[in-house]
């Protein structure tokens, strides 16, 4: 008898244990995703690594006059000893890379009517007041009692920081990465850029406009002597200034924004990308701790709150957007 | 006199007490099975407190009280500093597994018929520990600043504002106005950290006194054979200590495999955040849920205050002597049938709240 009140004793304690131990599901419904430890990190989107893992569909939405875009954004994330992957596949019905390249039209140059795709993840650095619960509208739409013209991605305080990964089909995926940049409050307003709270991660990187000072034609050609690294795509490093301009023929295309070749923390998200059957496929990837004051350290025991935007051919406004994400490590 | 030989002079008295203490106790004897593999639970609860203390002591170092700021001092705390999710974790279990020891306790007096005279009194300061323990976890709740621990204590506060007359006086007493903010924050954890702590520690003492003096519940035999004996220093405290030890190593491991959750930040504005109920108070979130409007005091005050008046009143409603289980049937049903009530109960709360959570 009392061999079975302890064997029962012993269970019931264990079983308090556990149920003490189990982490419960959110009680919003705010998304996880849980990142899965692997010995082995996948070499690239089609690693086997990926193919057991069950996917989140993400949904993602449009604001204001894009209420009605709505679309979902498949997401798996695993995690090395020291590297953490997603792998984020989503619908877009055309493969936009044209980011207004010239065309040789006519006897003259033409920028084309075309932007690219993208796609950003957001994450703390240090914490941003309320981006857990109302997820990147505390940043991406502030202040709300601005009109929207006014609008800037910022957080509100220099206390609040984010890391921002951007990957961009025309500028960012020729070189592999996203482009890792950080968030504070809104800068001083002269410049487009300078006005928001995105800043450039140390190091070198993003892209230049191809043309000349009068912005009537392209500045820059491939250099016939180097095979191009990212065909369709015309690298800085690559290029060379255009001297005849009488070579080009009607319908030939030269890149608009030529990526500069990304060093230091900027690059240090890097990433594969891939275009197929009306999907775009990222795989992300960074170090869990880069040592960069403007990188979030991604402590395994911790969760993390993110927000994931689609941008459809576009260059400015967002396409869709998530509500609160969490990022949680399982091993 | 030098002023050394002054001090001196004044630490002998004490220095004299002391020892004169100590060999008292070197003498105390109690009997054998105070302590022992199928008799824990008790010392266990001690053990837990401990724990208890120690690691909320030191959680307090770092913590810093106001709303924002709590939670990334809880946050640093368990993540920042060496074996700061270990401590945390230890706390968080301990707590989970003293009301599941304190629960176990209390069934084992109430089966063997402990709470008989003489000692009535030990039973009762026992039931007063359920007064007190729910009181630590309810204002420990709010501290990290978490959306769950604000989001249950809203919820907490509109239950206690629904008792009549008093209802809403506790909740200004414990908010200090109508928002849940700095002053809630500060009220519930000066309760957590110090009249609680001090309350408690006069329990135990009432307890152990009690207990001293009435003696511990002997086996339900009728043989008048003699209780073997044991010197309570060192064998029963050593007992105790390696329950301590083992117990604070097998939560350190828990907690250092399985860290304490830290769910996302409070965000008051944030109102479609619907807390879940956590496991010991299941029974209870039902019983409110049962009983709606104006009849909302039957669930929230009424059944499980009374319940708790029953088990208080227990040894002046059932006062034979008589403490073998099979002769006590009428005590056994009812007990039986409350600890239905609250499983059923509590498995109706699981399925509502996390098997389908329709909210």
């Amino acid at each position: 008898m009392s061999k079975w009140l302890i064997a029962g004793i012993a269970a019931l304690l264990g079983a308090a244990m556990v149920f003490a131990a189990a982490p419960s599901p959110d009680d919003t419904g705010v998304m996880v995703i849980t990142a899965r430890h692997v010995k082995t990190p996948p070499a690239g989107i089609d690693d086997l690594a990926w193919q057991g893992l069950a996917s989140v569909q993400i949904p993602v939405a449009g604001r204001l006059e894009m209420a009605d875009v709505k679309g979902t954004v498949s997401t798996k994330a695993l995690f090395s000893d020291d590297e953490l992957y997603f792998l984020l596949s989503w619908e877009d019905p055309t493969c936009s890379t044209i980011k207004e390249s010239w065309q040789f039209e006519g006897g003259k140059w033409v920028h084309l009517k075309g932007d690219e795709d993208r796609i950003a993840l957001l994450f703390e650095i240090d914490r941003i007041n309320q981006f857990s619960s109302k997820s990147c509208t505390v940043v991406c739409h502030s202040p709300a009692d601005l009109p929207r013209s006014q609008w800037k991605l910022a957080t509100r305080s220099p206390s609040e920081k984010g890391d921002l990964w951007h990957w961009k089909a025309a500028r960012s995926a020729p070189y592999r990465h996203a482009d890792d940049g950080w968030l504070t409050v809104a800068g001083t307003p002269s410049g487009s850029y300078r006005e928001t709270g995105r800043r450039y991660d140390a190091g070198g990187g993003g892209d230049i406009k191809n043309e000349t000072p009068d912005g009537a034609r392209p500045l820059y050609m491939q250099d016939p002597a180097r095979k191009p690294s990212a065909p369709g795509f015309l690298l800085l490093e690559e290029a060379v200034p255009i001297k005849d301009y009488s070579i080009f023929e009607a319908g030939d295309v030269i890149s608009y924004r030529l990526p500069v070749k990304p060093v230091g923390s900027r690059f240090d998200v890097k990433a594969d990308s891939q275009y197929a059957d009306g999907r775009w496929t990222v795989m992300l990837h960074r170090k869990l701790n880069t040592g960069q004051e403007d990188d979030v350290v991604f402590d395994v025991r911790r969760r993390f709150s993110f927000a994931i935007a689609v941008f459809d051919d576009s260059g400015a406004d967002h396409s869709k957007a998530t509500r609160s994400l969490v990022l949680i490590f399982k091993r | 006199m030098t002023e050394a030989q002054s001090e001196t002079t004044e630490q002998e008295p004490l220095f004299a007490a002391a020892g004169g203490g100590l060999a008292i106790l070197l003498k105390v004897e109690v009997p054998a099975d105070a302590i022992c593999w199928h008799r824990f639970f008790g010392a266990m609860q001690l053990a837990l407190l401990c724990l208890l203390f120690l690691s909320g002591g030191l959680m307090a170092f770092a913590y810093t009280p106001v709303p924002g700021t709590a939670y990334d001092s809880v946050d640093y705390f368990q993540f920042s500093l060496p074996l700061g999710n270990v401590v945390r974790g230890l706390h968080h279990y301990a707590w989970n597994l003293l009301l599941i020891v304190m629960g176990l306790h209390l069934l084992r007096a109430l089966i063997l018929g402990a709470y008989k005279a003489p000692r009535q009194i030990v039973w009762i300061s026992g039931v007063a520990f359920f007064l007190v323990i729910p009181l630590f976890i309810i204002t420990g709740d709010l501290l990290p600043w978490d959306q769950k621990g604000y989001w249950s204590t809203q919820v907490r506060f509109s239950i206690i504002a629904s008792i009549p007359v008093v209802g809403d006086f506790l909740v200004q007493l414990f908010r200090g106005g109508s928002l849940t903010g700095i002053v809630a924050l500060t009220r519930l954890y000066v309760l957590h950290i110090l009249l609680l702590p001090c309350a408690l520690v006069l329990l135990i003492g009432l307890h152990l006194y009690f207990l001293a003096t009435r003696g511990i519940s002997g086996p339900l035999s009728d043989d008048e054979i003699p209780r073997p004996k044991a010197l309570f220093m060192p064998t029963i405290v050593n007992r105790w200590l390696a329950l301590f030890i083992l117990t604070a190593i097998g939560m350190g491991l828990v907690a250092w495999h399985w860290p304490a959750a830290l769910g996302d930040p409070a965000d008051p504005t944030d109102s479609a955040f619907i807390p879940r109920p956590e496991w010991w108070v299941l029974f209870l979130n039902q019983l409110v849920a049962i009983f709606k409007g104006p009849f909302m005091v039957l669930g929230s005050a009424i059944i499980p205050g009374g319940l708790v008046f029953l088990l208080g009143a227990l040894p002046f409603l059932d006062r034979s002597p008589e403490r073998r289980p099979s002769k006590r049937m009428g005590v056994m049903v009812a007990a039986a049938v409350v600890l239905a009530a609250v499983t059923v109960l509590s498995v109706m709360g699981y399925v509502e709240h996390f098997v389908r959570p329709e909210h």
